[in-house]
């Protein structure tokens, strides 16, 4: 996939970039609003990672011109104003989404993997990792063909991690996603902690192999692999 | 010049003129008017006993002539004497030819009794025409008498007038001046003195001469908006403290993680530790700076509520169900009773995320096994949600500092377990920001209660 990033603080611009070419993307860095706008018009990329705060043109303008020539590219906004009026104004200027700086690495690429499933319809009826198996349809979950009782919450938290399998969760994600809280001051970190303990109760702990995994500093992980 | 022109107290001199002027001006014409009619009268009087006189010395001659004994009489002698009819019968010689006003008419012939009129050598003289009886034949006299002394004496009386008024004007004003210089001079004082107070002198205060006065007054009010200046600039000394230590902390950690990492090399499994411990800090950080945005944007009046129709109840059930796992981790029990019914307007998600604060608050601080009660009813008219915890209680001295940023009553329960710090400063503006407030209450080892208090009219804020 074939990702233009628009961002002119050079570590941060560094470390999107690695991060997306280790995932196995093609990454282009442009560090100035014209660069950014020059290489969208001018190449074709499948996405568009866009900083709002750029030096001469601001990533709004860019949008904006982009939009008017009907580029129709998906855009991700990265902004560090996390107000209203900021993110009317850039969904309103043409962005698919956007994302409040600080941000998590996996939340950035699980956004950006939404933008591209984005139209396609899901016909994914049920989810599975090894032996641990969720039938989306009866709501029924077992591991070894054991069932196992969960709450609703714990359902939608472990069927979000099966979804992202083998991929890093970060807690503003399952408070996003799962708990639908929008506002990120919210004290749910210790709430989250807890339902993942619950949670890997159910799942894991009568199990050899354990596929709840905390990855310290960033978050979960649903995997088979011991590491 | 021109700055001159524009002080208050030439101002106040220039229209207290202004106004005397007019005032004197009126006073003066009046008194003059009132004057002159006066001396007319007096001259009216004195005209009508002359004429009396006069009419005692006609005589009419057999042959129906008329003779006038003026005898020794010194002066001028200004007579005429008209027939009924309307015809000059007589007329004296220092007359000369000339009549006392237009010939007496048949039909009205005492009209005017008496006038003022200038004769043809420029002479101003008062006429007085009355009817007289002479024998059997009826008459009509008219006597004139100069005016000149009256009006050589009125005229001194308005030139006396005229002269004084400049005087008393140029008077009026000096002293005016100087009283109006007296008057502000505590103003120029207390101008000099207040440039004088900046930030790194919040705490001096105006000299008032008296309180009680209006200077006084304005000086009060300034140096109570001094206090309260002072007292602000006192609490963003303190949060920019408290601040910094907060982000100092989480800063410091990350560092010598770091350092002792890059000095200890190490496996990956460490070096995979030693980042996540780091990041660790970072989403502490990045929680700090997020609430403290938060507060940044409440202060500035920047978050408008979007107001709807709420629930408190359920509102309350909901933020009490977010957090009931985190209080049956602690096997603490929690109750939630009240009118289903009671509604409010406001903001749904400020509320909630103060009735989360609180309750987070009371989950945090009660102990094992203990209970936490939510209430929701009303009072005064007021819409009330209480929050019972079953925690240590707080020390009177400490309820108002409760809702300061980054107060923790203990000092050692920092960070971890504590939290940002923030999370009751923010419940405390979103309930400010509905025009209500929370109340803290606490009872000696039976915990505290948490008392939001909103007006259930939905009225405005500070900051809608």
């Amino acid at each position: 996939m074939k990702i233009l990033i628009v961002e002119d603080e050079p570590k941060v611009g560094k470390a999107l970039t690695e991060g997306l070419k280790a995932n196995g993307d093609e990454v282009t860095l442009a560090q100035t609003g014209e660069d950014g706008f020059f290489l969208a018009s001018s190449h074709s990329f499948d996405l568009i990672v866009l900083d709002v705060m750029l030096p001469g043109r601001s990533g709004i303008e860019v949008l904006k011109t982009l939009r008017k020539q009907g580029l129709q590219v998906p855009v991700l906004l990265l902004t560090a104003k996390d107000s209203i009026e900021d993110r009317v104004l850039g969904l309103d200027a043409g962005a698919d989404d956007y994302l409040v700086k600080p941000f998590a690495f996996p939340e950035l690429r699980a956004r950006l993997r939404a933008l591209l499933r984005r139209g396609k319809t899901e016909t994914i009826v049920s989810l599975k990792l090894g032996t641990l198996e969720m039938d989306l349809t009866t709501r029924l979950v077992t591991r070894d063909a054991r069932p196992i009782e969960l709450t609703v919450r714990e359902f939608e938290l472990l069927e979000f991690l099966l979804r992202n399998k083998g991929r890093v969760v970060s807690r503003e994600m399952l408070a996003r996603d799962v708990w639908k809280e929008s506002n990120r001051a919210t004290p749910l970190d210790n709430v989250i902690d807890v339902h993942i303990a619950r949670l890997r109760r159910k799942v894991d702990d009568e199990f050899e192999r354990k596929l709840v995994r905390t990855v310290r500093g960033v978050g979960f992980m649903l995997s088979e692999d011991e590491r | 010049m021109a700055r001159f022109r524009t002080t208050l107290r030439t101002r106040l001199t220039l229209l207290y003129i202004s106004l005397l002027c007019v005032v004197l001006v009126l006073y003066a014409a009046s008194t003059s008017i009132f004057v002159w009619q006066g001396l007319l009268r007096q001259m009216d009087l004195s005209l009508d006993r002359d004429l009396e006189t006069v009419e005692n010395l006609i005589a009419l001659m057999p042959d129906g002539s008329i003779v006038v004994n003026t005898g020794d009489q010194e002066g001028v002698l200004l007579l005429e004497v008209w027939s009924a009819s309307g015809t000059l019968i007589y007329q004296s010689a220092d007359l000369k030819g000339q009549l006392l006003g237009a010939p007496v008419k048949k039909e009205d012939p005492t009209h005017p009794a008496n006038r003022s009129l200038r004769l043809a050598n420029k002479m101003q003289v008062r006429v007085m025409t009355r009817p007289h009886r002479l024998g059997n034949q009826s008459v009509v006299v008219r006597l004139g008498v100069s005016e000149n002394a009256l009006r050589v004496e009125f005229g001194q009386l308005v030139a006396a007038l005229t002269l004084g008024l400049p005087i008393a004007l140029l008077l009026a004003g000096v002293t005016g001046y100087f009283v109006a210089l007296r008057a502000l001079r505590p103003l120029d004082s207390m101008a000099r003195r207040a440039k004088q107070i900046n930030a790194e002198h919040l705490n001096e205060r105006l000299v008032l001469e008296n309180p009680d006065d209006e200077l006084g007054h304005l000086g009060t009010a300034f140096n109570e908006t001094l206090a309260r200046l002072e007292h602000s600039f006192e609490q963003l000394k303190q949060f920019t403290a408290d601040a910094s230590h907060e982000l100092r902390t989480p800063l410091t950690a990350m560092r010598s993680v770091g350092e002792v990492a890059l000095q200890n090399g190490g496996d990956t499994q460490y070096h995979h530790d030693v980042i996540g411990s780091m990041l660790e800090e970072v989403n502490r950080l990045t929680h700090l700076v997020d609430n403290l945005m938060i507060l940044a944007r409440a202060d500035s009046g920047r978050i408008p509520l979007q107001r709807g129709e709420v629930g408190l109840l359920e509102l309350a059930t909901e933020s009490a169900v977010l957090l009931e796992v985190l209080a049956e981790e602690k096997k603490q029990s929690v109750q939630i009773e009240g009118d289903e019914s009671l509604t409010v307007i406001g903001d749904r998600l400020i509320l909630r995320q103060a009735l989360v604060a609180i309750i987070h608050n009371a989950v945090k601080y009660s102990p094992p096994q203990g209970s936490i009660r939510v209430r929701v009813g009303t009072r005064n008219g007021d819409a009330l949600v209480e929050i019972h915890d079953s925690g240590p209680g707080i020390a009177r001295e400490h309820h108002a500092k409760v809702f300061e940023r980054f107060y923790r009553v203990d000092k050692a329960r920092t960070r971890g377990e504590g939290g940002s710090g923030l999370g009751l400063s923010i419940a405390d503006w979103g309930v400010r920001a509905h025009g209500g407030q929370i109340e803290l209450e606490c009872y000696e080892h039976s915990g505290c209660t948490f008392r939001i208090r909103l007006p259930q009219n939905g009225s405005s804020g500070p900051s809608s």
